[in-house]
């Protein structure tokens, strides 16, 4: 499994899917204190000629809790990029028949599975962790992050969301032929969860909830709230990837 | 001991039947030639040994052991050439190599120096691009590298000399010959030349049965002598010899072609008395060519 997992390195960063990912989550992570911090510069800029259409510009005050809005505005933009750029990680390897060489060396498929699946898994949490970081810092050095609760609880919840999404994608990679149908598939499981998630009986119980972290930031929701999600996410993530791992089993490679 | 036995296998996709009741068994260190059409379901049979396939009836066991869909470790045995070889075109052949090694599980200073031994072998040795800008001949190279890396006790190549040219085809022969003596080869072709020049063993699959399996002298000599073929000098001897003799078959030109072997010195007798020129008389030998094209027109 170490080979297959130093295989999907040598992957990820020569194709360059690596680098671009890299860059999308570090301009993410830079854009959303930067966003925060030119609001007042550009409200200032544009007054004038927003007096003109009628509109009145008061003073903005912003702070963290800004640039932490814009940070869970910004965060399911990466994580669309990144299932986008990951659709093909199986399928493509379906299509070009790579992986059968492999096979046929006596690697069990399980361990292919779960190599792609880590790999998928720690390059997102990796990706997150640097987004994240990169806010948290710019947040810390110009204003307070103190303002915002529950902070890195909110983080993990969104983080989640990210794990449920690629347990998803994992599940319709190992099921599916090629990657358009992996994207729409996960795509219409998240549009589903999203459109259900409108109604207040399933509101708190989707993992749909988990996007939410700015009520918890702003104190307006407390974390038992996300319990319910949160067990609902891993529980399907599980169970998607024991589908996937019984889909792979009989997969024509 | 046989290193590989088919009982009973069938298999069909949707309406077509492509595998019938084969059975088979190779011992080991023989060099098995499998032949047939396109389509005749080689690469079928050799998806479903290493358990790419699901088998829809019968068995398949590999060094005794039992095949089954999926979950394949008895690939550990096997070293297999796809028809198509595909690799990961963003490594270089020793990165796969290495690659392959490593999944194996072999140890690191082994996987070096067999890379080495193995890419000088299928004269890939001065390639350190990556496989990105192979054509197909070097990949198909790559592939009987990667295949032969494990020492396999089996080696499975479909198609193997499909994509080379013809001094590669001829190295190839030439390894999977030297490849015999340490493991047992299964190849499939088309081409009956090649069987002729390396196998022990031929089988010949048409429409999903195996028709004819054997030895290649014993599949050769269960045959009768394919005749005698004569050729005239003038079109019109041919005529008479052929109005003489209305057992004789015309085969193109001036040439004649007799059967029953008994009854040449029949013709010979009357040739002599009538003066007919004789440009050949010879024994028709019977290639595997012959015998395959009789066996597919069946």
């Amino acid at each position: 499994m170490k080979a297959f997992l130093k295989k999907e390195w040598m992957e990820w960063s020569r194709t360059g899917r690596m680098f671009l990912l890299l860059i999308i989550f570090i301009l993410l992570g830079i854009m959303n204190p930067a966003l925060a911090k030119l609001t007042p510069w550009l409200m200032e800029a544009l007054s004038d000629s927003l007096a003109d259409t009628g509109l009145q510009t008061t003073a903005v005050t912003v702070d963290a809790m800004t640039s932490w809005a814009q940070f869970y505005k910004n965060i399911p933009m990466g994580l669309l990029v990144f299932v986008l750029l990951c659709s093909g990680s199986f399928t493509g390897e379906y299509q070009q028949g790579t992986l059968v060489p492999v096979v046929a060396k006596g690697l069990s498929r399980r361990k292919i599975l779960a190599a792609k699946s880590l790999f998928l898994l720690g390059a997102w949490t990796t990706l997150y962790l640097i987004c994240f970081g990169i806010t948290y810092g710019y947040n810390a050095y110009f204003w307070d992050n103190a303002i915002a609760k529950n902070l890195l609880f909110a983080g993990a919840c969104n983080w989640l969301f990210g794990i449920w999404v690629l347990a998803l994608l994992i599940f319709f990679s190992a099921a599916a032929k090629n990657s358009p149908q992996v994207m729409l598939g996960t795509g219409s499981v998240v549009m589903g969860a999203c459109l259900l998630h409108m109604f207040p009986r399933f509101s708190s119980v989707l993992p749909v909830k988990l996007m939410e972290g700015l009520t918890l930031l702003q104190g307006a929701e407390e974390p038992e709230d996300f319990y319910a999600a949160m067990a609902s996410a891993v529980a399907m993530a599980v169970l998607c990837i024991t589908a996937a791992s019984l889909s792979f089993d009989k997969k024509r490679l | 001991m046989d290193i590989l036995t088919f009982s009973h296998v069938a298999k069909r996709f949707g309406e077509k039947q492509v595998l019938k009741d084969v059975s088979f068994a190779i011992p080991e260190h023989t060099v098995f030639g499998f032949v047939g059409q396109n389509g005749a379901g080689k690469t079928t049979a050799m998806k479903l040994i290493l358990g790419l396939l699901s088998l829809d009836s019968g068995q398949i066991k590999v060094n005794g052991e039992l095949v089954h869909y999926g979950k394949t470790p008895t690939n550990r045995f096997v070293g297999y050439l796809p028809d198509v070889p595909e690799f990961y075109s963003y490594m270089t052949p020793v990165e796969y190599l290495h690659f392959c090694g490593e999944i194996a599980g072999m140890p690191k200073k082994e996987i070096s120096a067999r890379s080495e031994e193995l890419l000088c072998l299928v004269g890939l040795e001065k390639e350190k691009g990556r496989i990105k800008g192979f054509s197909r001949g070097m990949k198909q190279r790559l592939g009987i590298a990667q295949a032969l890396f494990g020492r396999p006790r089996l080696l499975i190549c479909d198609e193997p000399a499909s994509a080379l040219d013809p001094s590669g085809r001829r190295e190839l022969l030439d390894i999977l010959a030297a490849a015999g003596n340490q493991a047992t080869v299964l190849f499939s072709t088309h081409i009956l030349s090649d069987v002729e020049h390396i196998c022990d063993q031929v089988s010949f699959l048409h429409q999903g049965r195996i028709v004819l399996q054997g030895s290649v002298e014993e599949v050769r000599k269960g045959k009768k002598a394919a005749g005698i073929e004569l050729e005239t000098e003038r079109p019109e001897d041919a005529r008479l010899l052929l109005s003489e003799f209305p057992f004789l078959k015309p085969l193109d030109g001036n040439s004649l072609l007799l059967e029953e072997a008994k009854r040449q010195w029949e013709i010979m007798r009357f040739a002599a008395d009538k003066e007919i020129a004789l440009l050949r008389f010879q024994q028709r030998e019977m290639a595997l060519e012959d015998l395959f094209l009789e066996v597919v027109e069946k």
